[in-house]
Order: structure tokens, then sequence, then C-alpha cells
């Protein structure tokens, strides 16, 4: 014991002795060349991540920042990814029809989702795009985008946090966040509404984390090509770690008043870590500076032609 | 004014193709997608805002009168991610900015293609 106590005792020694040395000897990762790159980090393009190997998966761990590279695809400037509000061939960005009438991928309204569906006047590319200055989308006003809207439009970098009994997701674009309680609680039954709704979360497997949302507030949208939505609505969102770098994320919208059957508004997008110093950019929807764009921009293109 | 006096022209330079990522933008359906002019003037004001990015350049039009073009970009984000800063432009600045008017002839319109500040070529704004 007590030659073994000594060891240990030298080994201790040894370890204070020159950990210092070697860690003066490690340069810090880039801290003296340019400490601006420490903010507003900009993530890489999705050919970064072709190739790249990845270690195995954390168990029931989404912890992390995470990016939906290759932005055009993640923006969903036209809708929900898996139908947007597009002509086959992703023709027919420029407006000019009252309602989707032979999309691509077109969603099952009923009549009083169609009705709704064209009450809304989406500024963004689609074939019911409107002058910017025209439209009625609550992000024209910055009203909060709400869920899901956040996750169908300019679904950008966003942060995960996992504490004891919470999920929370922050996504800085417009400045959104959300609660997902894993508590084990039940989700409530006829709520009262909230922008990003009611939503609880646990782990069907190691690696997948399922999601239901309700009480959602029928005054936002559910995505930029103006998809409405009512109170009835439910979002089912699963959360798939692939990899420890992957994550992959589907979404599937179920309103029994707006649409006459669930359907797929993102097939397993893909999410990639980025790493633990990642500085996400601030883009907040400020009313005074959307007024001015509005006075200066938006009236101007739309008015009448001269 | 003579032809020389590039900033007393605003000249239309040609016909482009478009995509819909060209114009993930919102209100684009407001531009002409067909058409791309020379805006060339002198920086007013650049406001580094949101949802987007614009300056504001006074350019002479064919009878020499003063007009101000409001020209937009992206958001700050997105702008910051190609290069863009708070101080791209400056008031004062002399510039040449290829861009996409609106149709219905106001003069406004969304970064297009080539930048010259103070005659030094600028990053592309290539989306």
């Amino acid at each position: 014991m007590g030659k073994c106590s000594a060891i240990s005792t030298l080994g201790l020694v040894m370890v204070l002795t020159f950990a210092p040395k070697l860690r003066s000897q490690t340069p810090a990762p880039n801290a003296a060349t340019d400490s601006a790159k420490k903010w507003n980090s900009v993530p890489p393009p999705m050919s970064a991540y072709v190739g790249k190997k990845s270690g195995p998966a954390p168990r029931r761990d989404l912890s992390g920042t995470w990016d939906a590279a290759g932005m055009q695809e993640a923006l969903g400037t036209s809708g929900a990814i898996e139908h947007p509000a597009l002509f086959p061939g992703r023709k027919g960005s420029e407006g000019g029809r009252p309602d989707e009438t032979g999309i691509e991928h077109p969603l099952p309204y009923t009549p009083l989702g169609l009705a709704a569906l064209k009450a809304n006047k989406p500024s963004g590319p689609g074939v019911r795009q409107v002058h910017a200055a025209l439209t009625n989308d609550p992000a024209g006003k910055c009203d909060p985008l709400g869920f899901p809207y956040m996750e169908l439009w300019e679904f950008r970098t966003v942060k995960l946090v996992q504490t004891a009994n919470q999920v929370i997701l922050i996504s800085p674009f417009y400045g959104n966040y959300r609660i997902i309680w894993t508590d084990g609680r039940e989700l409530p039954t006829d709520p009262d509404p909230r922008w990003n709704g009611y939503s609880v979360g646990k782990w069907v497997d190691d690696y997948t984390f399922v999601v239901e949302t309700v009480g959602l507030n029928p005054n936002s949208w559910i995505d930029h090509a103006g998809r409405p939505h009512s109170d009835q609505l439910r979002v089912t969102e699963e959360f798939h770690r692939v990899d420890h770098d992957n994550l992959q994320l589907t979404m599937t919208i179920n309103d029994p008043k707006m649409y006459t059957e669930p359907w797929l508004a993102l097939n397993k997008l893909p999410l990639h870590l980025q790493p633990a110093d990642f500085d996400i950019p601030e883009l907040l929807c400020s009313p005074s500076e959307m007024a001015e764009y509005n006075d200066q921009i938006g009236s101007g293109a739309a008015a009448e032609k001269k | 004014m003579t032809r020389t006096n590039i900033s007393a022209s605003l000249l239309v330079i040609g016909l482009l193709a478009t995509s819909v990522s060209l114009f993930a933008h919102h209100g684009a359906a407001s531009y002409d997608t067909s058409k791309t002019i020379t805006v060339t003037g002198t920086v007013a004001e650049y406001v580094w805002a949101n949802p987007h990015v614009f300056v504001k350049v006074d350019a002479k039009d064919d009878s020499g009168n003063i007009v101000r073009w409001n020209i937009e970009a992206w958001n700050p984000v997105t702008q910051a991610n190609r290069g863009w800063s708070k101080s791209t432009f400056k008031p004062g600045d002399e510039v040449v900015i290829e861009t996409r008017p609106v149709k219905n002839g106001q003069p406004i319109g969304q970064f297009a293609g080539k930048i010259e500040i103070n005659g030094k070529q600028f990053k592309l704004h290539n989306d």
C-alpha cells in the first residue's frame, strides 16, 4: 500500500510539474491570431461536410450549436421545404396567382384551409407572391414568427440546450426561442394560445427525440408562403442524432380544420454541429427599421407604374 | 454632360437569366428580373438594418437631374457572410452599382452584380 501510495504521489507530482509546461507548449488555437473571428461566426458551406467523418452519437444528447448548411435549402423562402409554393421545376417565383393550383407538391387543403390561404398575402417568392408593401405576413410587421414558422423560414444556426427537465431551442433569427418540457408532463387541453405553443418531448430511443406541440396562436402562419393554421394545429418534430456531428429534423403538420390529412414539412433536414465557440450572429426584426425599409423601398416599389 | 461623364448616365447593360435562389427574397415581385441598370453616383446614406441593408445613392439622370436611388441588399447576417460590414459604404463614396430595378420605374433596385467603390472593385453580389 505504501509503495502504491508513493507511486501515486510521484505520479501526481509529475503531472503537476509537467502539466503547465505541456500547456505552455500548446499554442492556444486562434487566440492571438484574430479575436474578431470569435464573434459573429460564419457557418461553413455545405461542401465542407462532404465526406467528413464523425464519431458516434452521444446517448440522449442534442446539446450544441447546429447549422442547417446550404442556406438556400433551409431558408424556406417559398414555403415549407417539402412543399414550396412553386410550379414544377421550381418555377413561378413571382406570384400572380390567387391560389396554389398546379404547384409541384400541393397541400391537402380543406375548403376552410383554402379560404384561409387566399386571405394570407405572402411576400416571399412563390406563385402567390405580392409586393413587400402589400403583404399581411406577420413577419412583415415584426410580429413574432411563432412556431412552426420559426423553423420553416430562414432556419439558420440554432442553439440547443438541455437541462434536467427541458430542451431549449434558441434561434437568433428574429429572436426566437422554444421551451420543450421533458419532465413527463401532459400537453394542456384547450390552452390559451401562445405564439410558440406548448411543447413536450421524449426520447423514443437513445438517439431520437420526439416533440409534440399544441396551443399555437392562429394569428401566425405556418410558413413564408402563407400557409394557414388553426388553433387545432398539432406539430410533431423528430430530432434524430445520426452521429456526433449530424442531426436530422423531420416535422409533420396536423391541422384537421385546415388540411384533410397530416403533411410533412421537413423530411430529415440535415443539421451540422458547429464548434463550441461558435458565436451565432444576431438577426432581429426591428419595427422602426422595417418601417423605414417599407417607406424607402417597399412602398415605392409597389406603387402604380408611372 | 458628355459620354465620358459616366456619373451622368444610367445604362441598361443587359438581360439576365433568373432563378429562385436569386430571388429568395421578400418583395422580389416588385423587381424586373429581365433588366440590369448601372447606377453611378454618390452615396448619400448607408443603412445597415433589418430586414435589409440598403444604400441611398444620388445619381444624375440623362437630363442632369439628381435622382435618389435606394438599392437594397439582403439582411445584415447574409451580407456579413459575404464580407460586407457597417462601413462598406460611406456618405460621399463614388459608386457604380449594377442594379436590378423595380418594374414601375421608380429609382429603387436590388444589388445585381458588380459594385465599384471609389474606383475599386468590391465583391460581386453573387447570389
